[in-house]
């Protein structure tokens, strides 16, 4: 990727996008990460997409292949239901796959198709690999069930006519691709089950306790609101997640919103 | 601006229609809590529910938590303070002291669609009464198997006079004024309804919305829903695409198993399912209590599709029947096609909605703001973009229920502080027009206004 300065086209979110943004602001401005202060916005969701897909955070302990939370592209996208549109025009061109996340909330993560094959296999292996008895149902899964089915959850039923084009289908088949993470259930209904991203879970869990210190952080001030800059440099003690990631999810749902001020941007609190 | 309007209505560069929808457009566009009207409400409870009559636009009626209902007259004043604010006393009530009276909240109050002699009133005691209004007394009483949570009566109708009533059980029944009998009982939802609501370009369709997150269209002349709203169906755009080869797969899927529909299936994706013998075997394999033929009205209830991810709480449609809209307890808006069933895809921008309550939802008639109860507010949005074009705040409590009169553009709210709000167009040239009239003495009382 060319060096990150002149590729982040920056303007602030109430100026209007211009593309050639590039050669107003100062070299010393930008860091190697440039700052949120500058908002990111665009008007096409897939240059948001492949954007937010490089800054994924990075942790050490857990190899994820980066995703990206569907909040995350409401806040950097103007136009929300442009936002739906495109990314139902991408999920119906497998270039994209929606997966509903067991977080509580409305959330979905978005991933790459590419991405989300190499997670699969990389779940595969640390699950007990190739070697057990009915594995050959990974094989159908990636042939027969990823391509057809595009929504985030599926029957019972179709689950089984589909993976039975390879051979017939028993339920410790199911229990396998349950065990390596592919398939959930949630509270909502008995017979469906849910497409996940497997092995994720320190990252959902560092999402949730990340969203609930911030929130806590932000409720202390007096003001309950915090200059955007000092925000994005706070550590956070319970969740290894960057601080970005986490504020621009919080902006998508709604619970913070920024404010311009002569400082820059603040962050505060909705209210309602 | 205003008079630029008028000159080319003057000159016949504008069309009488044209020139009247923009007008209306204008003014509901630029609604804020009224200074001239208000609406002394006796309710010691949380109003839940406002309807104005549809024959002639001009009483409104409330059902409140404390069993109370009220009628209140929308265009004359009881009295006027100072020339300024006109007050607008209840003209009727009916509490938990009149000898019949609901005693439980009342969830839902609905005006008779043919005239404003009866009203029909929902609440928790699980009974739905028919009142005669100017005796004040009821008429009718249907006693449903739980909470009534919903009741709705078509705007259309001419042959029938049925009320659709949803309450925690799981079937909707239709109940008839003309015979005091229930005539119908829907089943096919898997658990309570918390909404209703009439088609709008026909008299026998009717739609509803369950605590399981399904919407259901119903034709009362059938047996079975002949829909079910499925959220992944969806299309980009107001108007379904032409080519609709990806949404008629989807669509087939999501059909209960039963076996003629599986076989139809079967011919139409004709090369996506390679051995189609050894599909139908292990089918039967894994099957076998589905084999069993289902009666075509019950085909449906095997349809687990959802349109919310939690309770369907409101539902209202547009006035010209194309679109309905819906709001759940996942604190999401959807818009739906309704002639294709599919999920338009417009993203009414995040807010938090009242879960457990149903919700009354209004639309202004060429349909372009919706207006939505969010907690303590209400949020205008706009129906095709979903961008949030305005929010009233003025409640002090959360809001429940709000109703938009399209004759004065005038909006309606009502909440748990027990206060109906009127929301009216605020054009500055006008109420200055307004005060001056007022300050010359001029009752607001209309001379028309008699009778003998």
């Amino acid at each position: 990727m060319t060096e990150p300065s002149s590729s982040y086209s920056l303007s602030s979110k109430k100026r209007p996008r211009s593309p050639n943004d590039n050669g107003e602001h100062p070299l010393d401005r930008d860091q190697i990460c440039p700052s949120l202060e500058d908002n990111l916005t665009f008007n096409d969701t897939m240059i948001a997409l492949q954007l937010m897909r490089t800054q994924f955070p990075k942790l050490e302990k857990v190899v994820v292949q980066p995703f990206i939370l569907q909040s995350q592209l409401y806040s950097s996208v103007k136009d929300r239901t442009q936002v739906d549109r495109d990314l139902e025009s991408f999920k119906k061109d497998k270039v994209l796959r929606i997966f509903k996340l067991s977080s509580g909330q409305d959330d979905h993560a978005i991933m790459f198709l590419d991405d989300y094959l190499k997670q699969v296999a990389f779940a595969i292996k640390r699950s007990g690999g190739k070697e057990q008895d009915g594995s050959e149902v990974f094989d159908w899964f990636e042939k027969y069930v990823i391509p057809s089915k595009l929504d985030v959850s599926i029957n019972q039923l179709q689950l089984c006519s589909l993976l039975s084009q390879g051979g017939d289908v028993t339920d410790k088949h199911i229990t396998l691709l349950m065990n390596a993470g592919l398939l959930t259930r949630q509270l909502i209904d008995p017979n469906i089950y849910w497409f996940s991203i497997p092995r994720i879970g320190p990252i959902l869990k560092g999402l949730s306790q990340g969203r609930k210190e911030i929130l806590s952080l932000l409720n202390r001030k007096k003001y309950k609101g915090m200059l955007l800059s000092s925000l994005e440099k706070t550590k956070l003690r319970l969740s290894p997640l960057d601080t970005r990631f986490l504020i621009r999810d919080l902006i998508g749902s709604g619970q913070i919103k920024t404010v311009q001020t002569p400082t820059g941007l603040l962050a505060r609190i909705t209210r309602d | 601006m205003w008079w630029e309007e008028v000159r080319r209505r003057e000159r016949g560069e504008l069309r009488a229609g044209r020139f009247e929808a923009a007008a209306r457009a204008r003014r509901a566009a630029s609604l804020a809590l009224s200074n001239s009207k208000e609406f002394a409400t006796p309710h010691h409870g949380a109003v839940n529910s406002l309807q104005v009559d549809l024959t002639e636009g001009r009483y409104l009626l409330s059902g409140a938590s404390d069993g109370s209902a009220a009628v209140f007259d929308a265009w004359n004043a009881t009295e006027c303070q100072s020339g300024f604010i006109a007050k607008h006393k209840h003209i009727l009530l009916v509490d938990k002291q009149h000898q019949n009276g609901h005693k439980f909240a009342i969830s839902a109050a609905v005006w008779y669609p043919v005239d404003t002699g009866l009203f029909v009133t929902a609440s928790f005691d699980q009974f739905v009464k028919v009142w005669d209004t100017n005796s004040t007394q009821v008429i009718m009483d249907f006693k449903m198997p739980g909470k009534v949570f919903a009741a709705a009566m078509s705007p259309i109708a001419t042959t029938h006079m049925l009320i659709a009533t949803g309450s925690a059980d799981v079937q909707v029944r239709l109940c008839d004024i003309a015979s005091g009998a229930f005539t119908h009982t829907l089943s096919g939802h898997r658990d309570g309804i918390m909404s209703l609501e009439w088609s709008a370009s026909s008299e026998w369709i009717l739609m509803s919305g369950g605590c399981d997150g399904a919407i259901r269209f119903w034709d009362i002349r059938r047996a079975g829903c002949f829909r079910v709203l499925d959220q992944s169906q969806s299309q980009l755009g107001r108007r379904p695409p032409l080519l609709k080869s990806t949404t008629e797969n989807d669509h087939i899927d999501s059909l209960g198993p039963s076996t003629s529909t599986r076989s139809l299936a079967q011919k139409r994706t004709g090369n996506s399912k390679k051995n189609s013998p050894t599909l139908r075997k292990s089918q039967k394999l894994t099957h076998g209590p589905m084999q069993q033929r289902l009666h075509p009205g019950l085909s449906s209830s095997q349809n687990r599709a959802t349109s919310h991810y939690g309770a369907v709480t409101g539902l209202r449609t547009t006035k010209d029947g194309m679109y309905l809209l819906s709001s759940g307890s996942d604190s999401r808006l959807r818009l739906w096609d309704i002639d294709s069933g599919c999920n338009t895809l417009v993203n009414f921008e995040a807010m938090r909605l009242q879960t457990g309550k149903p919700l009354q939802l209004a639309v202004t008639d060429d349909p372009s703001i919706v207006f939505v109860p969010c907690m303590a507010s209400i949020k205008a949005y706009n129906i095709w973009s979903g961008t949030t074009y305005r929010t009233f705040r003025g409640h002090y409590e959360l809001v429940n229920c709000c109703y938009y009169r399209e004759q004065d553009q005038e909006l309606y709210t009502g909440s748990n502080d027990r206060q109906i709000l009127v929301w009216s167009p605020s054009t500055p040239a006008f109420t200055e027009m307004e005060d001056d009239e007022k300050r010359h003495g001029l009752s607001a009382a209309d001379d028309d206004n008699w009778s003998d």
